[in-house]
């Protein structure tokens, strides 16, 4: 009855629940859980580097520790903007799933020796999933120097002599490119926004066709057809018809008798306003020809399409391998292949590159995490991440001048990761470390551009400045422009074909391995997007809402979880970008999801 | 039986008595505040108000509690004649050392408050977070939980209580307002 009494006392009094609630905060502070330092705030400035958008980042910084990232106000590419992945950026370098250490030196070893029993037909080479950068040219050079050595990068849309400018559109037709969600520089697409009409063509109503001003709903593998039936309303009304692919015009008749879901007066309407909306742009997600020469019918190039000048580099690292795309590449040829997945970019499925590969190849990923080619690779060496990283950030498809930026860290890497650049630049005897301030005294003696610095919001043309001031306004936080050139010659419209996924995917956010333990809970709970195993289907497809399904095509099967979705069209399976729905279903011809 | 029911009573009361008693005193660290400082007289007798000393920067941060400077602007004399600013005089403002306040609005640093949102845009008073604070005629004893590191920050209905994040959802919501984890964790 004593312990009854007070067992019953206790439950009246704040102890217990005050305890339980003390003891939770406990849960969240095991060993190991990062906690933010306490102490004088100090702000610090950088670039994001978690995608090419590099957007500017106002950091608030306990000591050596970011505790909060946000965007830089006035910036004049990135408006302030920062995405919720930058947001979350600092959460980084504490995720759970990221690599810690690596075996370098023996990894040094393997690569040197095989290199040195190379024999004739038999390459070395580093693909760099991110080009442009002062590391690209360190990894050029040095492929310069090594033997059979070739610097590969993926497949391109948009290379780096070429940009869209999209403050000067008026019309937008986008064949299911995630314009207002993860495309190019989100703060300048948002800038942008409002001063011009976007028409969304996708089987799917995504995020971005939910906010278009017209969704187009094309039947699903049908797009291609869509673009060839506008193309021939254009053709009817007098466009321009020079350049066309290879049998554009007898595709354009073979079009017209495809059901694309899409009435003929749509069709018409939408001929009209790309041509005379006033300036017009059409992108696509899948690099369709036949949707990219539209641009030429509706006289993109030199408007909305503009040439950019290349980012200055020093006079002597023009003798460089040249950029080689992967596919064009001999199979079975590449000896050596060191893969550099530390800056994400575009994610090419494994099985095109194993396809390039010799047999009893080295394969060697730089990578935060064994999630992408981490799990193909012979070895996976752990690289600094976001914010620790000290890396420069190319200027993103719609800056429409050439930017130079610094990802400088704002908390140091921890022991054991290694510098990609570092590692390449001694197979080939290049010095990675000073590459930076090579690149920065080019561009500060070429006297091009202004340099916008984030602390003061001001600018000031780099010819009046000397270079280690601007060295140090990079370091500090500011943003390199060029000048835009009003001689740069219009930029070639690069026709090649990316092979159609048999999956609509969600969103493209590249090989980005890392995403915030954070925001991860916070969209997978919210079911603000699907998982990374999640894929959506029609409720008419017969599994159920929550349901466990295998996702199979001719490449493989992964098992998935499955949200019905009445926004998806009956027959296609949407689902999230990642490393393993990438290499399990490109270059596959078809997909199916079947109960478990 | 009786002897049971007086067990019972004898142990639901001394289980009372050290929840309600003893346990507040255990499970908070005291300590005082460097100066026995007096709002009441500040603002009663000298007239000022919160903002005079709690202000906002031209960028919009708030100074939160103000530096020696600021003490120091009306106090590099004596302007009374109490023991109290004698001793903050010559303790902190003669040899120009900083006074250790201890906050009682302390938030962890994961936790982003904008002052500036709350007082100009949503026109909060103060008292609605800080309770009588600037009435009071000695600063409260400095409390901080033992185990979950937060101090009580405010007092409500007499007791002194700390101001946690249900507490800000709780008005949040009741001005109809929704946000997510981001918006105030960054």
């Amino acid at each position: 009855m004593l312990a009854g009494g007070s067992a019953m006392g206790a439950l009246l009094t704040p102890a217990p629940w005050r305890l339980i609630k003390d003891a939770s905060l406990l849960s969240e502070t095991w060993p190991g859980v990062p906690r933010p330092k306490t102490g004088t705030v100090a702000t610090r400035f950088t670039n994001c580097s978690l995608c090419t958008a590099g957007c500017a980042v106002r950091a608030r910084c306990i000591g050596k520790q970011p505790v909060q990232l946000a965007g830089v106000a006035g910036h004049p590419l990135s408006h302030g903007a920062l995405c919720a992945y930058g947001i979350a950026g600092h959460h980084l370098p504490y995720h759970p799933d990221r690599l810690k250490s690596g075996a370098a030196e023996e990894a040094m070893a393997a690569v040197s020796g095989t290199i040195a029993k190379c024999v004739a037909g038999e390459r070395v080479a580093v693909l760099d999933l991110r080009p442009g950068r002062t590391h690209s040219w360190t990894y050029r050079r040095a492929m310069n120097a090594v033997r059979n050595g070739l610097y590969l990068t993926p497949e391109r849309q948009w290379r780096s002599d070429s940009a869209v400018d999209l403050g000067a559109a008026k019309v937008v037709l986008s064949f299911g490119t995630p314009l207002l969600d993860s495309w190019g520089t989100p703060g300048n697409v948002i800038a942008a926004r409002e001063n011009f009409r976007l028409i969304q063509a996708e089987a799917v109503e995504s995020r971005t066709a939910s906010m278009a001003d017209l969704w187009l709903p094309v039947r699903p593998g049908s797009e291609n057809a869509l673009a060839l039936r506008i193309a021939n309303r254009l053709l009817d009304s007098g466009a321009n018809s020079k350049d066309l692919p290879a049998g554009f015009r007898e595709r354009v008749q073979m079009a017209e008798s495809v059901d694309t879901g899409i009435a003929d007066e749509q069709i018409r309407a939408v001929a009209g306003h790309l041509s005379s909306g006033g300036p017009a742009l059409v992108l696509a997600a899948s690099g369709s020809p036949d949707i990219l020469a539209l641009n030429l019918l509706i006289g993109a190039k030199g408007r909305t399409i503009v040439g950019r000048r290349e980012t200055p580099v020093p006079e002597q690292w023009k003798n460089a391998a040249p950029e080689t795309e992967l596919s064009t590449v001999p199979d079975g040829s590449l000896r050596v292949l060191l893969i550099d997945e530390s800056a994400p970019g575009e994610y090419v499925p494994w099985s095109s590159i194993e396809r390039k590969l010799a047999p009893a190849a080295v394969v060697v990923a730089f990578a935060w995490s064994r999630d992408g080619y981490g799990r193909h690779a012979s070895c996976v060496l752990p690289t600094a991440v976001y914010p620790e990283s000290l890396d420069d950030v190319p200027a993103a498809v719609d800056s429409v001048t050439a930017a130079f930026r610094l990802s400088t860290p704002l908390m140091e890497a921890r022991a054991g990761v290694v510098n990609p650049a570092e590692f390449v630049g001694k197979l080939g005897g290049v010095d990675a470390a000073g590459a930076l301030r090579e690149r920065a005294d080019a561009i500060a003696k070429s006297g091009r551009g202004s340099v916008f610095t984030y602390a003061d919001g001001k600018s000031a043309p780099v010819k009046q400045m000397k270079s280690d001031d601007f060295w140090k306004a990079l370091n500090e936080g500011a943003c390199w422009m060029d000048d835009r050139d009003a001689k740069a010659p219009l930029p070639a419209l690069h026709f090649r074909e990316r092979a159609a996924s048999p999956v609509a995917i969600a969103e493209e956010r590249g090989a980005a391995a890392l995403v915030s333990p954070l925001m991860s809970k916070v969209y997978e709970e919210s079911r603000l997007r699907l998982g990374k195993r999640g894929v959506a289907l029609h409720p008419s497809s017969g599994l159920a809402d929550g349901a466990r399904a295998m996702l199979e095509t001719d490449c493989g099967r992964m098992e998935v979880n499955v949200t019905l979705d009445s926004s998806v069209p009956p027959n296609v399976v949407q689902a999230a970008a990642g490393s393993e729905l990438s290499d399990l279903c490109g270059p596959s011809a078809w997909a199916k999801v079947v109960r478990i | 039986m009786i002897r049971g029911r007086v067990l019972f009573v004898a142990g639901m009361a001394v289980t009372l008595a050290a929840g309600w008693a003893a346990f507040p005193r255990a499970i908070y660290r005291r300590s005082a505040q460097p100066v026995n400082f007096s709002h009441k007289v500040h603002t009663e007798k000298a007239g000022q108000s919160c903002e005079d000393c709690h202000s906002f920067r031209e960028d919009g941060s708030f100074t939160g509690i103000p530096s020696l400077d600021k003490c120091a602007s009306c106090h590099a004399a004596p302007m009374g004649t109490t023991a109290v600013e004698k001793e903050f005089i010559d303790k902190y403002v003669t040899p120009q050392r900083e006074p250790e306040w201890r906050s009682y609005a302390e938030q962890p640093e994961n936790v982003w408050f904008p002052h500036a949102i709350h007082v100009k845009r949503a026109r909060m008073k103060c008292e609605a977070c800080h309770g009588n604070q600037g009435t009071t005629d000695t600063p409260r004893v400095f409390e901080r939980d033992r185990i979950g590191g937060y101090p009580r920050t405010t007092v409500h209905a007499g007791m002194p209580i700390p101001l946690g994040m249900n507490d800000c959802v709780e008005c949040h919501r009741a001005q109809g307002l929704n946000h997510s984890c981001l918006d105030c964790h960054k």
